[in-house]
């Protein structure tokens, strides 16, 4: 039997769950969740769940050629880096950043910020989103 | 990220000839206008075997390289389908694809192939109609204009469509080396600017004087147009926006039409051929998923190593940077990373020209993808091709002082793949 990873993921985020793996040599967090551990190489994982708790540490505002009319629809958004609380780092869209608010926030980097939700042609898929607290 | 090793070759491999077909757009050019992929690359395999003083006789096996052959030429076989176009009818031949690191791959497959003891003579190259898409049911001399709208949709085939295409996480990479560059080195957003203005000031410089680049018309020129008596203000004007936080459009390459080969052969056979043989001393290679936090930067630093390490060399050896710099920023960021600037430095180096192909640590000479023009996957066997000539002193008006012995080129495609060959000329 091969091992299902990327439906189980998917299933996941439709429950508000994140889904990892853990390398079972190194302990290392592999997300999006894979096979293998690509921290040390080794070849055996398992399965953990993440908090999406964290913070983002960039900030990239969109622009002509890389914004996302569909993220618009959502809300204001940026592109950045996301270090989650287990020690993952993604790159990924975090909503809640205006462009008039940008430079102010990207001076109060890093930022602390939670999972968000969003159901998207057919499936669920996971971005991220400023503390309220923050942006009050 | 898991590092890796490359290890020393088991013969000693040389380039003994190149060849191109200029970048350029194809409906801009009537006498262009109308040829084939066949065409583009028999052309430059032609080339590269005259400058090598070969027949397609004479050489055993061929590597083709192509960002995207089913895209831009509704083809899966595409080496089987250009193979007679210079007489290699019958011969063994393969293709690949990685996207913008085509051409680089294209070198180390040739490479790796000579050094193994399979073939003696290799020819290695990459053709890519970028400006145009086929038309099903059309013969492949009849094109279409390719649109913004059909490039852009196609561009999301070098992201992971399990995860990041979904997740969001693949939209950082123009603005992400250059944004943590200024974070680190604390440059304003304004300096920023004024460093990248600068260094596509003098890639256009040296393009207006490359007859293989697509953009030649100055910026003077250009400004004036405009209105404008200084062409960096003309940079910094409107007309020149920012199409993302950092990048203007000038920072952005533009699409090409174009082929590019190189033939190898191992160096003790070099000396026979007709020009100047330029050793491959080694090429380090690291990719990562767009997804993983500042790649480019990370899979710089370690091919980077893995190619000083095997050459033994340090950057204080490099006598001649290439970049393929499809993101303008790159140039700086990836040429402080190898160490060919020092850290913190390389945007005063920038902003005094001593990075243009007549300053004193020259990068691009050829004038970089956004005046040089992006043929995907052969901008790298074009950098090859104008890094051969730069060894060779034969780079005419483009010629870098102090004539350089040994080039770096740090090869990146597709937002994820790092090649780094080091060549030097054989005396």
């Amino acid at each position: 039997m091969i091992e299902k990873i990327v439906a189980p993921f998917y299933e996941g985020l439709e429950h508000h769950k994140i889904l990892a793996r853990k390398c079972k040599e190194c302990g290392a967090i592999e997300f999006p969740p894979r096979y293998a551990c690509n921290a040390c190489g080794y070849h055996e994982t398992e399965w953990v769940e993440l908090s999406g708790k964290g913070k983002l540490t960039t900030m990239i505002t969109p622009a002509t050629l890389n914004s996302d009319p569909w993220n618009a629809k959502i809300g204001p958004y940026c592109y950045g880096i996301v270090e989650l609380e287990e020690g993952v780092r993604i790159n990924s869209t975090v909503f809640g950043v205006t462009k008039k608010k940008a430079k102010t926030l990207r001076n109060q980097l890093p930022l602390p910020v939670h999972a968000i939700f969003a159901e998207r042609d057919g499936y669920t898929t996971l971005f991220f989103q400023i503390d309220e607290d923050v942006l009050a | 990220m898991v590092s890796g090793r490359v290890g020393k070759y088991q013969r000693s491999v040389s380039i003994i000839g190149v060849g191109m077909v200029p970048f350029c757009d194809m409906a801009d050019h009537p006498e262009m206008e109308g040829l084939t992929e066949g065409e583009f690359f028999g052309t430059a395999a032609l080339n590269a075997m005259a400058d090598a003083g070969l027949e397609p006789r004479d050489v055993e096996f061929f590597y083709h390289g192509n960002a995207n052959p089913k895209f831009h030429n509704d083809a899966a076989t595409p080496n089987m389908q250009v193979a007679q176009w210079f007489g290699m009818g019958g011969k063994g031949s393969a293709h690949h694809s990685e996207a913008c690191c085509t051409g680089y791959v294209a070198l180390q497959e040739a490479v790796l192939d000579v050094a193994s003891g399979a073939h003696d003579i290799v020819l290695s190259g990459c053709a890519e109609l970028a400006c145009g898409l086929p038309i099903k049911g059309k013969p492949a001399h009849i094109r279409k204009r390719l649109l913004l709208e059909d490039l852009i949709p196609d561009l999301e085939a070098i992201m992971d469509r399990a995860y990041t295409r979904a997740l969001g996480g693949g939209h950082i990479g123009q603005d992400d080396w250059i944004d943590l560059y200024r974070t680190t080195y604390g440059l304003t957003d304004e300096q920023v600017d004024e460093v990248l203005n600068t260094m596509s000031y003098h890639g256009r410089r040296a393009a207006v004087l490359n007859p293989m680049a697509m953009h030649r018309t100055p910026f003077e020129e250009l400004a004036k147009e405009a209105g404008y008596d200084d062409p960096m203000e003309y940079l910094r004007s409107p007309f020149n926006p920012k199409t993302t936080q950092y990048l203007r459009v000038t920072g952005n390459a533009t699409n090409a039409d174009g082929a590019a080969c190189v033939i190898v052969c191992p160096t003790e056979m070099a000396h026979k051929f007709r020009k100047k043989p330029i050793e491959v001393l080694g090429i380090g290679s690291s990719s990562l998923e767009l997804m993983v936090p500042h790649n480019e930067m990370e899979i710089t630093k370690e091919a980077a190593r893995q190619v000083y390490e095997v050459t033994g060399l340090t950057p204080d050896d490099i006598d001649l940077l290439f970049v393929n710099d499809f993101v303008l920023a790159s140039q700086l960021c990836a040429a402080e990373e190898v160490g060919y600037l020092p850290r913190g430095e390389g945007w005063k180096w920038m902003l005094e020209g001593r990075c243009a192909f007549d300053g004193d640590r020259p990068i691009n000479p050829h004038g970089g993808r956004t005046s040089y023009g992006h043929a995907f996957g052969v901008s790298g066997m074009a950098d090859i091709y104008e890094a051969v000539l730069q060894l060779r002193g034969e780079a005419g008006a483009i010629q870098v002082k102090n004539h350089p012995k040994t080039a770096m080129l740090r090869g990146f495609g597709g937002g994820q793949n790092c090649c780094i060959p080091i060549l030097k000329a054989v005396d």
